[in-house]
């Protein structure tokens, strides 16, 4: 099993009350988490990346088990190496591109430098046409070069699975559709487990293996219409 | 006018010290209070902004009281170090400290909060422990708001007098600052004495106020 | 609304001008025994309220030169200060008086270890911490600085100094234990007799006299001048006495 997800967790603010309810298993190499927003899609990625913690559970990716209310494991989001797209990227606005992809291969308490170069650094930046931009900040780059960055930065650390929250959201339909592909691509020559929310019906039929169904924070049967898109 | 140059030197070293002993007490309880929830938390807050607002004689009182010799940590220091605070110049940084505390406090708390914490989770993500996490993310998005607040403090610290008096007394190279300087030289009638050093003072703020323009651009002030 | 604002203005500025104010400033040794004279004095003189203000005596005469405060009687408490406002024509020479004596004492906290015998024991180590008024605008300052250098001492304990701005503050550093010893008049230190005790009474080079004199700018010269004359008076002088001040 690569995925093994068993979550609860009650989420009180301002006197209304969600309830997360989650329970998964697969073997797909690509999961999607679907489901209308609200869901608590991008919730439940958190509590499997470990930036937020359930009420109880377990959750074991890649064959590695990360949290277990049972036996009182939590392995911190250091610990788990998975890596996580953001919605919204979260590119560090401080640093250029090239601090940001090599960010996590300095452990310490500087960043990287400017002129940092490694061989991981180099081979992502090539795989993703980034070269021209490796110097220039954030808000300097397109959707398109942002959302590789953050994808970038998340591989080069040689993650056990890749998270990605609606990881092309931002971007107009060509680029989409484009970088879906590029992202399929990839996963199919790294071979690095991943776990994509979306809403998008095209990026299902593109590229789900399998499809986990959100509503109201728990996991529900697929419309039938779907399951025949997912069947192609 | 070498009595005002060594009042100056005392003054600056005075400042200095306390805004050093802000930069990290500010900032760490800054940070904690921006990220941490607990209940109390605003009564904490009122608690730390207090010196602001209150009048630097009472809290001159309260120094006395707290680390006076005969207080419970005064006596405990003098038995143990052979250190006095009253009529010091570590006397004076204390006061310069506590008075100054606020505006670091409040513009490092309101500046990490702008720090988006999802920032800081990507770093966790990346492999980074809350130390890194905090240097390398939290504070330097958080910086010029915190210098501002430094830089407020600094000149706080420089123009303080009610809280040093009392604590401190006025002690000509050890703990007569320009401002009780100036206190003293009025007093006396020593005309010539009081505008050279009133001069002085002034031409120091005005180069800390140049100086704030230039690190920080844009107007010297806590951000919302 | 509109009369109803110019009659609190009328009241505000009316204020001031209602009673017959008599503005005083005192050496801060005086302190308790003027607040005792003070409302003795508006006794019998109904009508007429005294306003008192203390502090040290070269503070005083500098918010009377420099700022012009409006004050009506100066009571200093040594001849130099009263000496330069008499230069500067601010006060009443033909009307100034010496109206009460007084002596200058070391003294130590109650719960001293060390009591000094002599003004030279002072040099030791043991002193590490003796208040002083700011001899340029203090008077009990400027006693101690002239007896100290009459007896070559001033170099030796000159660097133990703190500095008080006035003989009240001296006192409070004694009191609370925060320095060693101090210089401050006899009447001072029988006021704290619980806290501080008297040392060595220490014989000044020329007689402790506290003059007093009306201001020339007075507006209430007539108020003023009774007043100077009052402090002369057998009830003034006896609660002066009371506080152990002594005769002029």
């Amino acid at each position: 099993m690569i995925w093994d997800v068993d979550l609860r967790q009650a989420l009180v603010h301002d006197h209304s009350r969600f309830e997360l309810d989650v329970r998964f298993v697969s073997d797909a190499s690509r999961l999607v988490l679907y489901g209308p927003s609200g869901a608590g899609k991008t919730q439940t990625l958190k509590l499997i990346v470990g930036i937020a913690r359930p009420d109880d559970g377990r959750v074991a990716v890649a064959g590695r088990a990360m949290y277990d209310s049972a036996s009182r494991l939590f392995l911190s989001p250091q610990e788990r190496r998975l890596g996580y797209v953001f919605q919204d990227y979260a590119l560090f606005p401080h640093l250029t591109v090239r601090q940001n992809i090599a960010f996590g291969l300095r452990r310490g308490l500087l960043n990287p430098s400017r002129s940092f170069a490694a061989a991981a650094v180099e081979r992502w930046v090539e795989a993703f046409h980034l070269e021209s931009v490796m110097g220039h900040y954030p808000h300097q780059l397109s959707g398109g070069q942002r959302q590789r960055t953050a994808l970038a930065r998340a591989l080069v650390n040689e993650p056990a699975a890749l998270l990605l929250d609606e990881p092309f959201a931002a971007l107009d339909k060509r680029l989409r559709q484009h970088l879906r592909d590029e992202l399929k691509e990839l996963q199919e020559q790294l071979r690095v487990p991943l776990l994509l929310i979306t809403h998008d019906d095209e990026d299902l039929r593109v590229l789900a293996q399998e499809v986990v169904h959100l509503h109201a924070g728990r996991v529900a049967a697929a419309p039938p219409a779907l399951e025949a898109a997912i069947a192609e | 006018m070498e009595a005002a140059w060594v009042a100056l030197l005392l003054t600056l070293k005075v400042a200095g010290w306390a805004t050093a002993l802000n930069l990290v007490l500010g900032v760490g309880v800054g940070f904690a209070m921006a990220r941490l929830r607990f209940p109390g938390r605003d009564l904490l807050d009122a608690v730390f902004t207090l010196p602001m607002v209150m009048p630097p004689t009472v809290l001159g009182y309260y120094l006395l009281v707290l680390i006076g010799t005969h207080s419970a940590i005064g006596s405990w220091l003098n038995h143990t170090f052979g250190i006095r605070l009253i009529f010091t110049w570590q006397g004076a940084v204390i006061a310069a400290t506590v008075v100054a505390f606020p505006l670091v406090f409040k513009a490092a708390r309101a500046s990490f909060e702008t720090v988006d914490p999802q920032l800081e989770d990507a770093a966790r993500t990346l492999g980074l422990r809350e130390v890194a996490v905090f240097s390398r993310v939290s504070l330097p998005l958080a910086w010029h708001g915190i210098l501002a607040g430094l830089l407020l403090s600094f000149a706080r610290a420089l123009g303080e007098f009610g809280a040093t008096l009392m604590v401190a007394g006025s002690i000509p190279g050890r703990t007569q600052t320009l401002s009780i300087a100036v206190y003293e030289a009025v007093q006396a009638g020593q005309d010539d004495t009081a505008n050279f050093l009133v001069a002085v003072t002034s031409i120091v703020c005005i180069a800390v106020l140049l100086a704030a323009n230039r690190l920080v651009p844009g107007r010297v002030a806590l951000r919302d | 609304m509109k009369r109803h604002l110019t009659l609190c203005l009328a009241t505000l500025l009316a204020l001031p001008a209602a009673a017959a104010d008599l503005t005083v400033s005192a050496a801060a040794s005086l302190t308790n025994a003027f607040k005792e004279i003070g409302a003795m004095f508006e006794a019998a003189n109904p009508g007429t309220k005294v306003a008192l203000n203390f502090g040290a005596s070269g503070a005083l005469l500098q918010q009377i030169a420099k700022g012009g405060a409006p004050v009506d009687v100066f009571a200093s408490a040594d001849q130099e200060t009263m000496d330069q406002a008499q230069s500067q024509g601010l006060v009443q020479a033909a009307q100034r008086r010496n109206f009460v004596s007084n002596t200058l004492v070391i003294i130590v906290p109650t719960a001293a270890a060390n009591l000094p015998k002599a003004v030279n024991d002072l040099t030791e180590p043991a002193y590490q911490r003796i208040a002083i008024g700011q001899p340029a605008s203090v008077p009990v300052g400027r006693y101690t600085k002239g007896v100290l250098e009459a007896a070559g001492l001033w170099g030796a304990i000159e660097p133990k100094m703190v500095g008080a701005n006035n003989v009240r503050q001296a006192l409070d550093y004694v009191a609370r234990a925060e320095v060693d010893a101090g210089f401050v008049y006899a009447t001072d230190a029988a006021l704290m007799a619980d806290k501080v005790k008297v040392a060595v009474t220490v014989p000044t080079q020329t007689p402790i006299l506290y003059p007093v004199a009306p201001l020339a700018a007075s507006a209430n010269a007539v108020m003023a001048a009774k007043f100077v004359g009052y402090l002369l008076s057998a009830p003034a002088q006896a609660v002066l006495a009371k506080y152990g001040f002594g005769k002029p």
